[in-house]
């Protein structure tokens, strides 16, 4: 055939001329967003370049083995645990009716608002020598056994019941708006309802399950607090071993290259089954899926399951830590608390605003980018979910610094004395905000945004109307709850976040989780209770409101 | 329900704002005017030290600056921020990252004969870069039903036959631990250091996990007989609000090793001028303040930590536990050891 | 009025083109349908056309103004081409007149212009409601509503009808047609369809694999196919292969390819031993044996295997059809095409 050799023999000029023509402002603007998101990224991976410390030889001698085998261990087990409470759940409160179906719906998102630490710090307080789970037995006259929770296996229980609701609500998501026709077309061909779950619905939502465990597993990697305090030694607590212990930050950039380099096939994979799946998300149908009624015993099994994983994951732990808070109020509890919440509170949602309005741009603009490249550089920038916080405050030191540097330079020159004008400052923090959480901004925006047709913006464009007028109008309108659940998201792992913000935060400024954290790491893990509490119930506000939104539309 | 919510943030932010707005106008304000500030980088936020910072602010009308974390990354944050960095004083809560900081570049020395003499002198800098501002031993938890003190003498001995499967201990990336594997390298020499971790390892009753608390709790569960644990944290159990903690406190009894040799392993809290500090006056008087009765009696009380100075007496609950002689090794050694100290550990497989 | 000139387009990297090397050219006023199948390059051209995708090679003008080149880019929403979409792509959180208003909101008298395009269509009242309350059909009009009410130049249906059933179909059709000739405007009308292409177009195209193969009145395209695919894109065609040429005793041109529509057979569903002067009416005919009827309405489909052992289906009106017939065809019938097609 003639055209393939035809093309092949395109003259430069003509790519040249392509080239300029598809260049757009958006272009660009795209290219610019993403290289400042990538900025700290890139001054880390500089760092590679140097070679690793001296104790590279020392750690895969004695620790990578062991942390490779752990984090794999936690990966592969925290799925588990994760897809069987996230997925059961969703399918539950999104087919069947039973007490407290509404109610259920979003108490199964709360989990979330407490940070994973905390929930580990309460069930080794619930399960502890001494603990409330011996005082009850006690009371009861019944024996004691002790059983350890702070082990691998622990570790993974955790993990699992802090995070599952990504599962949850991507997994809820799905069944809710998709899943009706098929599941009565499965019916109309006799397949029964297990059957139907498991045949049809369950490969049929696997990319959006998928999406909510990618998440979960980079959470699970990124963690901290929870696994040093149980003595499980993962990639992230070698980051910070190697960081500070040994002091070689370039031997931990390069366990944090291999920690990206995990991280990054996870999100491949998720790219991959997408793909694959892409078929049944070309058509989408937008009848709810009818609920069915349970009657009698049935219905207070399903009731249990749902409420199984709101009990181990919110209230177990949130009644440990009113029981310690009770015990600790009046050293902690003061007006300054208050204000201090409010600032949280404060800074968490400025921050979701303005990584969600990033996560818009980096979307839209790379949409009406006409270049193909650019709109595959888009998702460089969520790498930054992959990256542990502490690791990320570095990478916005460094170019900060330089251009707060060059800053007091030119202001002395015109005769200003500044002092540093990013950094120590809420910009930095902002900044650094945006780069670990686009990813939870991301996906909820960019999956809704995928629902809506490409004729509808097309339609649009052809009628006349440009590319930012079509957003305001027309597809900002369609992926609103996706934009709303991104901030309500954002907002919620901000108010959880912790290294980042010890590090970058300006001074008088303190956010709850500092708070909590000054108290934990002393080893005050009951003081600790009071700001983990208030973290909790200023995250439950945002949750509920967000669930209304959905449940209006 | 909107309204509501819209009054919140628009408050908050507001806060937030104002409260940000506030510490960039005094910063700009102390290079004109030399309001009196003093700006710290502390890696200690308890109680007593707020306590101690309102009174110093009290007394001298000096506003103090707090900005909290740990000390590896109040050091990394002020090598990178450096000459800009607005630290002026930098607290830690062992030696060796002050040492860490002094190599590194990030202290200065710094005359103040109040200083010198009133801290002793295997407690402070040799260049005059830092001062430990109070005192912790790390010592032994035994239980008091299944051991006796008579079986105990030194760290030595724990790696010996009869503690097998008997010694509860926290993680290795631990500063405290590290410490004192840091002055058992300075005392007996590598070799000797990384026999005594392995030792340690094989009589470990479980894989060191948790916090020193714990430690002592799984010891009166029965899960071992000994704990290796900082002095502080029993004086914290014994006064805790819950009241089962208390109780599992009183099942222990303390032991303070090595008393017939060197004596027992000691670090401190300390404090240092940083190189290029803006304020330097002030914080060379906030250390001394550090220092004086009023804020070691402090301390002391509401942290259970021992002064580091002659003139103030412990709180009641530590007196009790008798005077120890304690290790006068230069805590210098525990910085200059602490990589060494990390090395080790990871070979002998102390998690 | 649109000229298209050499157009190309691939969607990876030259290795397949979407479309290849095409040239058109439409007058003012004229509906002219593009008919392919799935995967012929017809939905790359609407896109194209309409600034939705960028060309590789090749130009695109719109009234004498080049609107898309290597070097130019107009934008879609500068090129006044109006598009109504396979599903429609109605705005769902807007109201009908609220979509109708979308593209004139510049418009002095929008108001009045959009109540003109309701009435136009025939849902004068239904303005107020939102698109998932309407009908098919009903979305359908409110879609061409929408493309017209700017008044554009050209007006690009996009397999306009292929979401509805069949009887609708035929009825919109007409509907639409006749609303679009009321205005006057140039559509370029994209199907799989030849029954749409055939009763509403003055003109057709058939894109093959991203190419042309044939530009011809409506008419001619049955009469005078370019290849063998065109001819069966109008109705069952059988080709005439060497089987068949000696099975029926028609020695053929060899370098031609010939093919025969299946209406034009010409079957005798007599007796064995039927009358030859009818059987002279034909220039060719062989006996067969009837494997197979299949009765459908009014005619009967006839599996038939004829003497050489060659099997062929046939379509014939006469309910009496024994097991043993004879089929010829005329040679005025037989379609020659030159054989590289």
């Amino acid at each position: 055939m003639k055209p393939a050799g035809n093309n092949k023999k395109l003259s430069i000029s003509t790519k040249v001329n392509r080239l300029l023509r598809d260049t757009n402002r958006w272009s660009v603007f795209t290219l610019a967003i993403v290289l400042f998101l990538a900025l700290p990224i890139l001054f880390i991976s500089v760092e590679l370049f140097a070679g690793p410390g001296e104790s590279w030889d020392h750690i895969l001698d004695y620790l990578l083995p062991e942390y490779i085998a752990n984090s794999l261990y936690l990966i592969l087990f925290c799925s588990i645990l994760v897809l069987i409470f996230g997925v059961s759940t969703a399918w539950f409160v999104s087919r069947f009716n039973f007490p407290l179906r509404k109610q259920m719906e979003w108490l199964l998102i709360l989990p979330l608002a407490i940070p994973s630490y905390i929930v580990g710090y309460a069930y080794a307080g619930i399960f502890d020598y001494g603990g409330s789970l011996a005082l009850l037995l006690r009371e009861l006259n019944l024996d004691f056994i002790r059983i350890d929770v702070m082990n691998k296996a622990g570790l993974v229980f955790v993990l699992s019941i802090s995070l599952f609701p990504y599962v949850y609500v991507s997994a809820r998501a799905f069944f809710l708006n998709q899943a009706n026709n098929l599941l009565e077309a499965s019916k109309m061909l006799g397949v029964g309802e297990t059957k139907s779950f498991f045949k049809l619905m369950l490969p049929l939502s696997r990319p959006a399950i998928v999406a909510g465990l990618v998440l979960v597993l980079m959470e699970v990697l990124n963690d901290y607090g929870a696994a040093k305090y149980y003595g499980v030694n993962t990639f992230t607590t070698g980051i910070f071993r190697s960081w500070f212990s040994l002091e070689e930050p370039q031997t931990a950039v390069y366990l944090s290259a291999i920690l990206v380099v995990i991280i990054f096939a996870l999100i491949l994979f998720e790219k991959w089954q997408v793909r694959k799946m892409k078929f049944n998300s070309t058509k989408t149908n937008n009848t709810q899926l009818a609920r069915r009624q349970m009657r009698g015993t049935k219905k207070w099994l399903i009731f249990s399951v749902v409420f199984l994983p709101v009990f181990l994951g919110f209230i177990l732990p949130v009644a440990q830590l009113l029981y310690w808070a009770t015990l600790t109020a009046s050293t902690v509890f003061n007006l300054d608390f208050i204000l201090l919440s409010l600032q949280s509170f404060g800074i968490a949602i400025s921050a979701a605003v303005i990584t969600v309005l990033f996560a818009l741009l980096l979307i839209y603009f790379s949409k009406w980018s006409a270049l193909h490249f650019i709109k595959n550089t888009a998702r460089i920038g969520v790498l930054g979910y992959a990256i542990p916080g502490a690791v990320i405050a570095i990478g916005i030191m460094l170019p900060t610094l330089a251009v707060d540097k060059w800053l007091i330079k030119v202001l002395a020159q015109i005769g200003i004395d500044s002092g540093l004008l990013i950094n120590g400052t809420l910009i930095a923090l902002f900044y650094a905000y945006a780069v670990r959480f686009l990813a939870v901004a991301y996906n909820p925006i960019d999956s809704t945004a995928l629902k809506v047709s490409e004729s509808i913006p097309d339609s649009s464009k052809v009628l006349g109307v440009g590319p930012l007028k079509t957003f305001r109008k027309i597809e900002f309108p369609l992926i609103k709850t996706g934009v709303f659940s991104a901030v309500i998201l954002v907002f919620i792992d901000v108010m959880k976040e912790l290294p980042l913000t010890l590090i970058l935060k300006p001074y008088h400024i303190d956010t709850l989780a500092v708070k909590a954290f000054e108290y934990a790491s002393d080893e005050m893990v009951m003081e600790a209770s009071i700001p983990s509490l208030f973290i909790i119930f200023t995250a439950m506000i945002p949750v509920i409101f967000l669930n209304k939104l959905l449940i209006n539309k | 329900m909107k309204k509501v919510f819209l009054i919140i943030v628009a408050f908050s932010l507001f806060t937030a704002c104002k409260n940000d707005e506030k510490n960039k106008e005094t910063s700009t304000e102390d290079k004109a005017q030399k309001e009196q500030v003093v700006n710290l980088y502390t890696h200690r936020h308890y109680k007593p030290d707020q306590n101690i910072i309102e009174m110093f602010e009290k007394e001298t009308g000096i506003t103090v600056k707090v900005t909290n974390a740990s000390a590896d990354e109040l050091i990394q944050k002020m090598k990178m921020e450096g000459k800009q960095s607005p630290a002026d004083v930098l607290i830690t809560v062992d030696a060796g990252r002050l040492h860490r900081a002094k190599e590194q570049g990030l202290l200065q020395s710094i005359k103040s004969e109040k200083l010198e003499n009133r801290i002793p002198s295997h407690l402070q800098d040799s260049d005059n870069q830092w001062f430990g501002i109070t005192k912790r031993a790390r010592i032994i938890a035994y239980a008091k039903d299944r051991v006796s003190p008579e079986e105990l003498s030194t760290y030595e001995d724990l790696t010996s036959e009869k503690w097998n499967d008997k010694i509860l201990v926290r993680s290795s990336s631990n500063i405290y631990n590290q410490s004192l594997m840091a002055s058992i390298i300075a005392n007996n020499g590598e070799e000797e250091a990384k026999e005594w971790a392995k030792g340690i390892v094989n009589n470990m009753a479980r894989t060191p996990k948790g916090s020193d608390r714990d430690q002592v709790k799984a010891v009166v569960a029965g899960e071992g007989d000994l704990a290796i644990v900082n002095s502080y944290y029993i004086g914290k159990m014994l006064n805790s609000p819950d009241s089962e903690e208390v109780e599992t406190a009183k099942k222990i009894d303390l032991f303070f090793p090595n008393q017939d040799g060197r004596g027992t392993h000691v670090n401190v809290s300390g404090a240092g001028v940083t190189k290029y500090a803006p304020n330097k006056e002030n914080a060379i008087r906030f250390i001394e303040f550090l220092v004086s009765d009023k804020a070691q009696k402090e301390f002391t009380t509401a942290n259970y930590e021992f002064p580091v100075v002659e003139t103030v007496e412990p709180v009641e609950d530590i007196k009790a536990w008798g005077e120890f002689k304690e290790d006068t090794l230069s805590l210098t050694k525990l910085g200059e050891n602490n990589k060494k100290a990390v090395l080790l550990f990871d070979e002998a497989g102390w998690k | 009025m649109l000229t298209i000139q050499s157009l190309s387009k691939s969607y990876d990297k030259g290795k397949n083109n979407a479309l290849d090397n095409v040239s058109i050219h439409l007058n003012a006023g004229d509906v002219c349908a593009i008919v392919g199948e799935s995967g012929s390059g017809k939905t790359t051209l609407v896109r194209l056309i309409a600034g939705l995708e960028r060309p590789d090679e090749g130009s695109i003008s719109l009234n004498g103004k080049v609107i898309a080149s290597v070097k130019k880019f107009v934008q879609p929403e500068k090129r006044k081409i109006g598009l109504v979409f396979q599903e429609y792509a109605l705005f769902p959180h807007l109201t009908i007149s609220e979509n109708i208003l979308y593209g004139i909101s510049k418009l002095k008298n929008k108001k009045k212009r959009a109540q003109e395009m309701l009435d136009l269509v025939g849902l004068s009242d239904l303005g107020k409601r939102y698109p998932h309350q309407l009908s098919g059909g009903q979305q359908q009009r409110v879609a061409l509503a929408r493309a017209l009410a700017p008044e554009p130049s050209l007006l690009i249906l996009d397999e306009p009808f292929s979401n509805l059933d069949a009887m609708l179909r035929m009825q919109l059709r007409n509907e639409v047609f006749d609303i679009i000739k009321k205005t006057g405007v140039t559509v370029l009308f994209v199907t799989h369809d030849t029954q749409d292409a055939l009763s509403v177009a003055d003109e057709i195209m058939i894109l093959q694999n991203g190419k042309v193969i044939q530009k011809d009145a409506a008419a001619n395209l049955y009469v005078k196919p370019n290849t063998l695919y065109v001819a069966s894109l109008f109705g069952n065609t059988v080709q005439i292969n060497k089987n068949l040429q000696s099975a029926f005793k028609c020695p053929l041109n060899e370098n031609c390819c010939h093919a025969i529509r299946n209406e034009k057979f010409k079957v005798f569903p007599t007796q064995e031993g039927a009358d030859p002067k009818s059987i002279d009416e034909c220039d060719y005919i062989t006996k067969a044996e009837v494997i197979k009827k299949v009765v459908l309405g009014d005619s009967i489909q006839l599996l038939l295997k004829l003497e050489s052992g060659e099997q062929l289906s046939v379509m014939t009106k006469d309910s009496n059809v024994a097991d043993f017939i004879y089929i010829g065809f005329n040679s005025k019938d037989i379609l020659e095409f030159s054989e590289e097609n």
